[in-house]
């Protein structure tokens, strides 16, 4: 798979840990301003490690996640082993914080 | 050194509620006193790499981008010319296809993170129209590109504002949560998606 899909299949599983939880509204995606609303919709602490976790994620992925003009090129390198270190503490997280 | 431009939907007039200002900043060296929430953030070599390549992005920007600081009184942008032709075209509708058709698949199931399925389905139709547009020598940036392209897609208006409406939600965090409904009107129409990506594919191979 490309450099391209492999972006949004990271995008994809944080999003897919984040929304295994019964939040009031889930998680739309990992712009600023979708965590933003999330956290606010669900009354969230958005100084919490959760959210401060999701927040490392969009961060590493923030090209894909706020700038659609830039969905079109190769433009940045995937931070793979950084982004599946941050998926594996955000599922330790909502293990811990919000146990199935 | 710097140069900042206004691209996107501001620069195509198709502003509404739910539109940015889309910033290109063009810098020479690392600059951290841009937010890079605001900014796409490119240094002036990688920008001749785009344009070297004939990368759409480097053709969305030499067509559509508006200089609104420059720190020399040059445009960069625009004495830079033209980009090379664009000739990814093929890897980029199998990328398209292969987002379209994943992301089909996880709200099929009824997978988690719906609206962000829906969001990828947008972004897959949108790009692929875009860059079937462009290589066809008439390049189509709007959103609303694979209604525009010829032969347009054959989906209903209403059910491409939901996928619109899903992209706003998931990058701007914007607009009314999407209903059960919303999402199986899309879910029943999404079949008309692989043929029209496949005549498009066709259109362009008979060139």
């Amino acid at each position: 798979m490309n450099e391209f899909n492999n972006r949004i299949d990271a995008q994809r599983r944080i999003l897919s840990l984040v929304n295994s939880r019964p939040w009031r509204e889930e998680l739309y995606g990992l712009s600023v301003a979708a965590i933003e609303r999330w956290i606010h919709a669900n009354g969230l602490d958005p100084r919490s490690a959760l959210t401060a976790t999701i927040y490392a994620s969009a961060d590493k992925l923030f090209f894909l996640a706020n700038k659609s003009q830039e969905q079109i090129t190769e433009e940045y390198r995937l931070l793979a082993s950084e982004v599946r270190r941050l998926g594996d503490s955000l599922a330790a997280l909502l293990q811990s914080s919000y146990p199935v | 050194m710097m140069h900042i431009y206004a691209f996107g939907s501001v620069c195509r007039g198709e502003v509404d509620n739910g539109s940015d200002v889309d910033l290109l900043a063009c810098v020479d060296e690392a600059a951290p006193e841009l937010d890079h929430r605001k900014y796409s953030i490119y240094r002036y070599p990688r920008l001749r790499a785009l344009w070297a390549e004939g990368n759409p992005f480097a053709w969305h920007l030499h067509l559509e981008a508006r200089l609104i600081f420059s720190g020399d009184g040059s445009d960069f942008l625009r004495e830079i010319g033209a980009p090379q032709p664009y000739v990814a075209v093929e890897s980029d509708y199998a990328k398209f296809q292969d987002l379209f058709m994943q992301s089909w698949d996880e709200l099929e199931r009824g997978a988690n993170s719906a609206t962000f399925h829906l969001s990828c389905m947008f972004l897959a139709l949108r790009n692929f129209a875009t860059c079937h547009s462009l290589a066809q020598g008439q390049p189509i940036f709007s959103r609303r590109s694979p209604l525009l392209v010829v032969p347009r897609l054959p989906m209903s208006a209403e059910v491409f504002s939901t996928l619109t409406r899903a992209r706003l939600l998931s990058t701007r965090g914007h607009g009314d949560r999407l209903t059960v409904e919303d999402i199986r009107a899309v879910l029943k129409a999404a079949a008309v998606v692989p043929p029209w990506m496949n005549t498009l594919r066709s259109l362009h191979e008979r060139i």
